[in-house]
């Protein structure tokens, strides 16, 4: 039944729905009618639940980094959200400053940071194996190195690689969303796909898993677990990267975002229970949702606090996460 | 016998410290310190306070210096940390012995730095902290030549609103002593105008503001207020463009200023910025004095670039007005320069200082400088209010 | 007979052990008169590093856990104390007992929801407690005042920097001898066991958990202590004290120094203040920036610190092998 835009805003009332300058810009009036009769409250509702989603995948992405270095190493890496850092300077380096085109940039900048996972792994992390102790400290005092290094290299203004996309799309017909964001929640729920595709199906993955599992037994079998290890590293860092370079058109880069990064990481890997995947995807997504609706319907100074309480409530009843420990 | 080397090591330890407390050498040139803050969240502050005080050591020094002798600035970072800025100063003024000390950009930072100045008896000019207290405390050795969070509210934000007539004004504020200082003075004063208003507060380290600023959103307003500093401001623009509030529902006025000037405003913000308003001191058609144009030229010419962030120009008009007290004063005897200092009138950029005199209130060893609020259109500088340095019409979707 | 020859043979050698001890205290008590107030600010801040170092590495060094929430509990000391003698009026000696006791009972919650977990488990957890620390700080602004610091009086009578100094190294000294007392006492025998092979040593009857909550207790109530004497020592407690970054501080102090040595995070301490004083002289921006890389290089390739080091080269220079 075709409608005129007149009769929608009639029917509406004024209050059913936002504003109707904006409201009447995108097409899909058929909508209408039934979000009329939706409550406000949960419209807001889904607004808060879209963009849950939306940061969580950005944390379960981020989270998923950290968890395979535990579950493999038995390291955490504080620096993670520098290397977060790092990708998304290099995109915006190479997009405007050498003039390389959004995606071979976003792939160079995550190449480069594998590589100087792959460094690190091999200079730093790789003598403290068996000393848990030292490799906590070493790359804690490295997140504070990076950190700082950032800002004297490349100063302390924001910087943003290109958008990918602009404008915003109405969403359900009731309320406006990034279209970039929309993009970024695409390229990161396939970049954790197929991650988990190539964990699960692949020779490489299976490989990796098995070392988790049973270090000396994969090494009887013949597996070189220190290149594992340096691989997984590496992988662990290229996560990292792809949530950085998804994730800057969206967030700009500052010296100092690294460190909220690898702390939202850690909450979602304890939410998860340390060094489960799955958990890992499903605890960035709570984490994202619980935070919005904290926000929306408790205090939104303090948005950051939530997590940390999940987090003592999960560790004091269920101290292995929501899905238990190791299962790679 | 490990201990008797740990004993030996502490004894040289005693002795480097011994060597390190002996006094300098002679002095032979006029040392004043600079605070604020060079690494942390703010640091960009620090970037533009090194260039204005360039620019100004250039200048006083080429006119032969102070008293027959070449100036020197120490700058000290204070991290945006009010105990390491009471320690910074303490170091500037014991240590390296300046005869005054200016600066700072973090009322929390000063409010712990003007304890020291004052019980050292150093005077202390800040250029860019805002809150009332600074200056209300009526501490003699305390100046302020810069703006105060009641003189930005009610002289030009509220006087702002009222002159265009808004409606529904929404308040978006971090949660910093800035952010949170300048909200109740702007929900004081919307109150007084009997302007509905709403408060949204926003964690500082915040990147995602949707969930906020749907709250905004609600309230429906056609001005939002927005007192977050730094990159917190163009995630903030960006994020309420995209779910369609500015600039079609409501303009947006950014406190704080210069990072709608950063060289990557654009770049952050992307369409949406059109139309935003912020608060600034400077306005590259408004050359309010003589000396604001050649400060213009001689940034050009040193850094190769237009000045964007205008605490640049504080911080180089507070060193004008401490060379000039010096000169008058004839001495760098700190109550000399106090007494100096109360009888400024000097024209700097912004324009002619004189502090205020009359003890009692915030207005005491304050001076307020004009502020502009400018609004950018298609990416042009548009001074909107006050209304008599107007040099366009406010525009709205 | 034999017991008086055993007697005084431990008499004399606790005498060699502690002389130098004495010595540096004694050395160290005249640093006022010598000293402008510039550097006696330097000492001070570096006897409060003393204190949380010393009491960290009795965690980390001596029981192996690496706990990020220790500024947060130097903070939870100091807020108390602040609070109660900023908002109360009480006599910060009086508050002071208060907030230690705080932190005391705050660590032990949080030693007990975590420490059964072991290594990484505690690290995360103890940061998010941090976190926690901070964010409530930073909101409740009304009581803390955010950002902007609370005022505090001076620890008692006027203020004088000497005073605090003595203060400071009093408690300091005293701090320093009871980890001495706990790691030479049946106790510390535990801590070691327990951190040199836990399934060993829990198979011979130590109870591990135990030990290592109350480690974490001590150590939390110490760094109580050293949190709120520097607070009411600056006059303004700042969210600084509870950060991150004072975390960084003092991880680099006691990891430079020497982990798990008594003098290690001494040294470590008034190292790196001097040495701070030192990059500052060039240039301010790069100071945490050349810490962190010292840290990074002991941390790496010197696990045994500049205590380590120097005894190393100490027992090669003179030939005795292995002298303690």
């Amino acid at each position: 039944m075709p409608l005129t835009s007149e009769s929608v805003i009639s029917f509406g009332n004024g209050n059913g729905f936002q504003a109707g300058p904006t409201a009447c810009q995108s097409g899909g009036r058929a909508y209408y009618l039934r979000l009329e009769r939706m409550p406000r409250a949960m419209e807001d509702l889904l607004l808060y639940v879209t963009n849950g989603v939306f940061m969580g995948t950005s944390y379960a992405l981020v989270a998923l980094g950290v968890t395979l270095i535990v579950g493999i190493m038995g390291i955490i890496n504080f620096a993670h959200g520098e290397f977060y850092v790092l990708a998304g300077y290099f995109s915006a380096l190479f997009a405007r400053g050498v003039g390389l085109d959004p995606v071979s940039s976003m792939l160079v900048a995550v190449v480069l940071v594998f590589l100087v996972g792959l460094v690190v792994e091999r200079i730093l992390i790789r003598p403290t194996y068996g000393e848990e102790m030292y490799s906590l400290i070493i790359t804690f005092i490295l997140y504070i190195i990076l950190q700082n290094a950032y800002l004297v290299i490349f100063g302390p203004f924001p910087s943003k690689p290109p958008s990918w996309v602009s404008g915003a799309t109405n969403l359900f017909g009731m309320f406006y969303y990034g279209n970039q964001r929309l993009a970024s929640f695409a390229a990161a729920a396939l970049v954790i796909a197929v991650f988990m595709i190539v964990m699960h199906k692949t020779w490489l993955g299976r490989v990796i898993r098995s070392v988790a599992m049973d270090r000396e037994m994969a090494a009887m079998l013949g597996v070189n677990t220190a290149r594992v290890n340096m691989l997984s590293f590496g992988l662990g860092c290229v996560l990292a990267a792809c949530a950085g370079v998804i994730l800057a058109p969206v967030f700009p880069i500052t010296p100092t975002v690294g460190v909220g990064i690898s702390l939202t990481a850690f909450v979602v890997m304890i939410l998860g229970g340390l060094g489960s995947l799955t958990g890992c995807i499903v605890g960035g997504l709570l984490l994202g949702i619980v935070e919005n609706l904290g926000v929306a319907y408790l205090s939104s100074g303090y948005k950051h606090l939530f997590g940390f309480v999940i987090l003592i409530l999960v560790l004091f009843f269920r101290p292995t996460g929501l899905f238990g420990q190791k299962q790679l | 016998m490990k201990l008797w080397r740990v004993c030996a090591l502490l004894v040289a330890f005693a002795m480097v410290c011994l060597g390190m407390s002996s006094p300098g050498i002679a002095e032979d040139t006029i040392k004043i310190g600079v605070v604020g803050p060079r690494t942390g969240g703010a640091a960009a502050t620090g970037t533009a306070f090194e260039e204005g005080i360039a620019l100004a050591l250039d200048k006083i020094n080429a006119d032969k210096g102070l008293l027959g002798k070449k100036v020197e600035v120490v700058f000290e970072d204070t991290a945006g940390d009010p105990a390491k800025a009471a320690s910074g100063i303490e170091k500037l003024i014991t240590k390296d012995k300046v005869v005054m000390v200016l600066g700072e950009s973090h009322s929390s930072a000063a409010l712990a730095e003007i304890d020291v100045a004052n019980r050292q008896k150093v005077p202390f000019i800040i250029a860019e902290a805002w809150h009332d207290d600074i200056t209300k405390k009526n501490y003699p050795y305390v100046f302020r030549a810069g703006p105060c969070n009641s003189g930005v509210v009610n002289d030009s934000i509220i006087g702002f609103v009222k002159e265009y007539g808004f409606k529904k004004v929404a308040i978006f504020a971090e949660n910093t002593d800035w952010g949170l200082g300048i909200k109740d003075l702007a929900e004081k004063a919307l109150k007084d105008a009997g302007i509905p208003f709403e408060t949204v507060l926003t964690e500082r380290k915040g990147q995602d503001h949707y969930a906020e600023l749907n709250k905004v959103k609600k309230f429906k307003p056609d001005l939002i207020l927005a007192f977050v500093y730094g990159v917190g401001v163009h995630y903030l623009l960006a994020q309420a463009g995209e779910m369609g509030i500015v600039p079609t529902e409501a303009l947006l006025l950014e406190g704080a200023g210069p990072p709608s000037l950063w060289d990557t405003f654009w770049q952050n913000v992307g369409e949406y910025g059109n139309l935003e308003l912020f608060v600034s001191r400077m306005h590259e058609k408004v050359m309010l004095t003589p000396v604001a144009k050649e400060f213009d030229a001689a940034y050009r010419k040193k850094f190769n670039k237009a000045p964007s962030d205008y605490k640049s120009r504080s911080i180089y008009d507070v060193l004008l007005v401490a060379a000039d007290a010096v000169k008058r004063a004839g001495s760098t005897d700190s109550d000399k320069l106090v007494k100096a200092l109360q009888g400024t009138k000097l024209v700097v950029c912004s324009g002619t200082v004189e502090f205020g005199t009359k003890k009692g209130s915030y207005a005491y060893h304050q001076w307020q400088p004009p502020m502009l609020i400018v609004q950018w259109q298609d990416k042009k500088q548009v001074v909107v209010y006050p209304v008599s340095g107007k040099t366009g019409d406010l525009k709205r979707k | 007979m034999q017991d008086a020859i055993v007697a005084t043979d431990r008499k004399r050698t606790a005498m060699r052990e502690f002389t130098p001890w004495l010595i540096a205290l004694g050395g160290f008590s005249f640093l006022p008169f010598i000293l402008g107030p510039y550097w006696l600010n330097s000492a001070i801040t570096g006897l409060f590093y003393v204190m949380m170092a010393s009491s960290w590495n009795l965690l980390a060094g001596f029981t192996g856990q690496v706990s990020f929430a220790h500024a947060a509990f130097a903070g939870i000391g100091c807020y108390t104390t602040g609070i109660l003698s900023a908002k109360l009026g009480l006599h910060p000696l009086v508050g002071l007992p208060i907030g230690v006791a705080l932190s005391a009972l705050l660590s032990l919650g949080l030693g007990a929801l975590c420490i059964r977990m072991g290594g990484i488990y505690l690290s995360l957890t103890t940061l998010g407690f941090s976190e926690i620390v901070r964010i409530i700080i930073q909101n409740e602004y009304e009581i803390t005042r955010g950002t902007m610091g609370l005022k505090v009086p001076f620890i008692i009578g006027p203020y004088s920097k000497t005073t605090a100094f003595y203060i400071m190294l009093v408690v300091a000294a005293a701090m320093v001898w009871t980890v001495y007392r706990i790691i030479n006492s049946d106790m510390g025998l535990r801590f070691r066991a327990v951190l040199n092979d836990e399934t060993a040593a829990q198979a011979l009857g130590v109870p591990v958990m135990r030990v290592r909550v109350t480690a974490f207790v001590i150590s939390g109530a110490m760094a109580g202590l050293a949190g709120s004497l520097y607070g009411h020592y600056l006059l303004l407690i700042t969210p600084h004290i509870p950060s991150l970054d004072m975390m960084f501080h003092v991880l680099a102090m006691a990891v430079i120094g020497g982990l798990g040595t008594l003098a290690g995070p001494i040294v470590g301490a008034f190292l790196l203040e001097v040495l701070s004083e030192f990059v500052r002289q060039f240039s301010d921006k790069y100071h945490v920036l050349v810490f962190a890389c010292v840290a990074l290089v002991f941390a790496r390739f010197a696990p045994q610190g500049v205590v380590g080091l120097v005894a190393s080269w100490w027992r090669q220079a003179t030939g005795k092998e292995g002298a303690q």
